[in-house]
């Protein structure tokens, strides 16, 4: 069994990447959405490095929430904002 | 709808709940795990053998040694994929020269972001260049840094603009073409050195028994160089850093510039 610290660290970084990814789908605000989304792969980002991961988490803090973000904001740019209200 | 709410909220707290207990409690098989697996510990008492050199890579990082020694071919079809995903880019975009549409001066963020991106900016560089450099000895490689470095020249399209990316920094459409092409030609010329140099196996990084001939030497003067493996994760760095910056070059290009290009 690992150590309660370990296991702790695991157990906050998936609930803060469940919680962002709920803002995520909630938020009507799409820029919001996307930056939301940026949290929640930080906080897997978190999660992979505790899973001794460390390969995994060079490329996916780059990708995940540099590069993945700004090409949402380059596609929302192209889009409308805001979503519209659900009936 | 207020009722909806607090049973999804209901919902998402039980599932969190279940997860958190199966991995707790190891039903996810022990993560991390305790034990080792026979693939995962032949890989770890070989990699870095120096006692027995039979099956060795010369290098530390067991994941690099799969990337680029035990599993190459792998790695050098990815890059291939690579290649030709930043090719049809640049056969989809093919706009000879941006106009600029408006004055300079007004284009970008407020000055805060700005200043705080040319900071930013030479220490991503930085690391970027670390990761590539030490990607034999510690976790990293050539293509994490390439992903961290094309990081930099997108945050300065996002707070300067592309024609501060092209004119100030002079990163041009075609110098990042010409660096990719550099690192490709230099991946190819590794991976087809040692069978000139007389091994049975392509992309052979230190000698094996299935094919015992050629081995690159480890070191280099002061540098271990892990044989090949430093020298190929220089080159996915330039490949990798180079063709997506090209790509975000090329997405950033303006709206307007395609519909005055194409006449719509």
């Amino acid at each position: 069994m690992m150590s309660l610290f370990t296991a702790s660290l695991i157990i906050f970084a998936l609930t803060l990447g469940a919680v962002f990814a709920y803002f995520a789908i909630k938020s009507r605000d799409l820029v919001k959405a996307a930056v939301f989304s940026a949290g929640q792969s930080a906080a897997f980002a978190l999660a992979f490095f505790m899973l001794m991961a460390p390969d995994i988490v060079l490329a996916y803090v780059a990708v995940a929430i540099g590069i993945y973000t700004v090409v949402l904001l380059y596609v929302i740019n192209k889009t409308e904002r805001f979503e519209e209200a659900e009936e | 709808m207020r009722i909806k709410e607090v049973v999804t909220g209901i919902m998402a707290a039980a599932f969190l709940f279940v997860i958190i207990v199966t991995i707790i409690f190891g039903s996810t098989g022990w993560t991390p795990s305790t034990e080792i697996r026979p693939l995962a510990k032949f890989y770890l008492e070989n990699c870095f053998n120096v006692f027995n050199r039979t099956w060795w890579t010369a290098s530390p990082e067991a994941v690099t040694s799969m990337l680029w020694d035990y599993r190459g071919i792998d790695t050098y079809y990815e890059t291939s994929v690579f290649f030709l995903a930043v090719i049809s880019g640049v056969a989809l975009f093919r706009i000879a020269e941006i106009k600029l549409g408006t004055k300079k001066k007004e284009l970008g963020l407020s000055i805060i972001v700005k200043t705080v991106t040319r900071l930013i900016f030479p220490l991503i560089i930085i690391v970027s260049i670390s990761v590539a450099f030490h990607g034999n000895l510690t976790p990293g490689g050539g293509f994490q840094a390439g992903a961290i470095f094309a990081v930099a020249p997108l945050l300065l399209i996002a707070a300067f603009s592309r024609h501060y990316l092209e004119e100030n920094i002079k990163l041009t459409k075609d110098k990042c073409l010409t660096l990719r092409t550099i690192g490709l030609t230099a991946i190819t010329l590794i991976i087809a050195l040692p069978v000139l140099a007389g091994a049975l196996t392509l992309m052979q990084n230190q000698a094996k028994p299935w094919s015992p001939f050629f081995s690159f030497p480890e070191v280099v003067g002061p540098v271990w160089t892990s044989g090949t493996l430093f020298f190929l994760n220089v080159a996915e760095f330039l490949a990798v850093g180079a063709g997506f910056t090209l790509l975000f070059l090329l997405l950033s290009i303006p709206e307007e510039e395609f519909k005055r290009v194409f006449g719509l």
